[in-house]
């Protein structure tokens, strides 16, 4: 009986650490994403905002897990903070279609197809060469170990 | 000052939310990153509900910008196409593509309406 609330309450205190772990990266993440909607306020009403911080997002993500994990030894915690929790909230999908019906609805086409098309194309794109220079920056480091 | 702390204690809650599924979908043996749509669906029709029923500017800060933006995210997305890309797994990543964009959108404008 005893070891059973012993184990339940170890995790409990597991599961506060991955909150608090999260909660830190998510708070920095989301406010990040919050002052870029407040500073690329054009008078156009173009979501710059949302357009910058996910396009940043898709890329830095992908290097981060697959170069900077690796060159720098972060630890499972911080990646979790960093990636779920930072990145996962800096980033959004749910801002990105609210301004996409926002756009339709007003009736602004061409600023609708440019920010579909920003959005779609750029982000997978933007994932893909953070890709590509998280492998070459590895090969690199590869290389000039040997050396 | 309180807007900015209100957006970051809901995206705290939203990602925690979001780590949450994603660790339970890990238990399922499916071969497709299946919850991470689900979660962009989900957060984007609850955005779209809330939009039209909240009319308090900071709750919907909260609940808004807050939870549905720290619960969806668009960089894991991203990854995980681009994954499937270099896996050389073409019709599986047009399938995400065309499946997340499709419903996200259609999810936001149901939640809107309702």
């Amino acid at each position: 009986m005893q070891v059973w609330f012993f184990y339940k309450e170890v995790r409990i205190i597991k599961e506060f650490k991955t909150f608090t772990i999260i909660f830190i990266g998510a708070f920095i993440g989301s406010n990040l994403r919050y002052g870029e909607s407040l500073l690329f306020t054009t008078s156009d009403n173009f979501p710059w905002g949302t357009v910058v911080a996910n396009l940043s997002g898709a890329f830095i993500l992908p290097f981060l897990i697959h170069y900077l994990q690796d060159r720098y030894k972060l630890s499972s915690k911080t990646i979790l903070s960093l990636s779920t929790g930072l990145l996962g909230s800096y980033t959004t999908f749910s801002t990105f279609t609210a301004d996409a019906y926002r756009l339709f609805e007003t009736g602004n086409w061409i600023y609708l197809a440019g920010y579909l098309f920003l959005t779609m194309i750029g982000g997978f794109l933007f994932a893909i060469v953070g890709n590509y220079w998280a492998v070459s920056r590895a090969f690199r480091d590869l290389e000039r170990s040997r050396k | 000052m309180i807007n900015s702390l209100l957006v970051g204690f809901g995206a705290g809650l939203g990602a925690y939310i979001r780590n949450f599924l994603m660790q339970t979908s890990n238990k399922i043996k499916i071969d497709f990153p299946f919850m991470t749509l689900l979660i962009n669906i989900l957060g984007s029709f609850a955005l779209g509900y809330l939009t039209a029923s909240v009319r308090d500017k900071r709750m919907l800060l909260f609940l808004g910008t807050g939870i549905c933006g720290g619960f969806t995210t668009f960089g894991t997305f991203n990854m995980e196409l681009s994954q499937l890309w270099f896996q050389r797994r073409f019709f599986s990543c047009i399938l995400y593509f065309s499946l997340t964009y499709i419903f996200g959108i259609l999810g936001f404008v149901i939640g809107i309406q309702m």
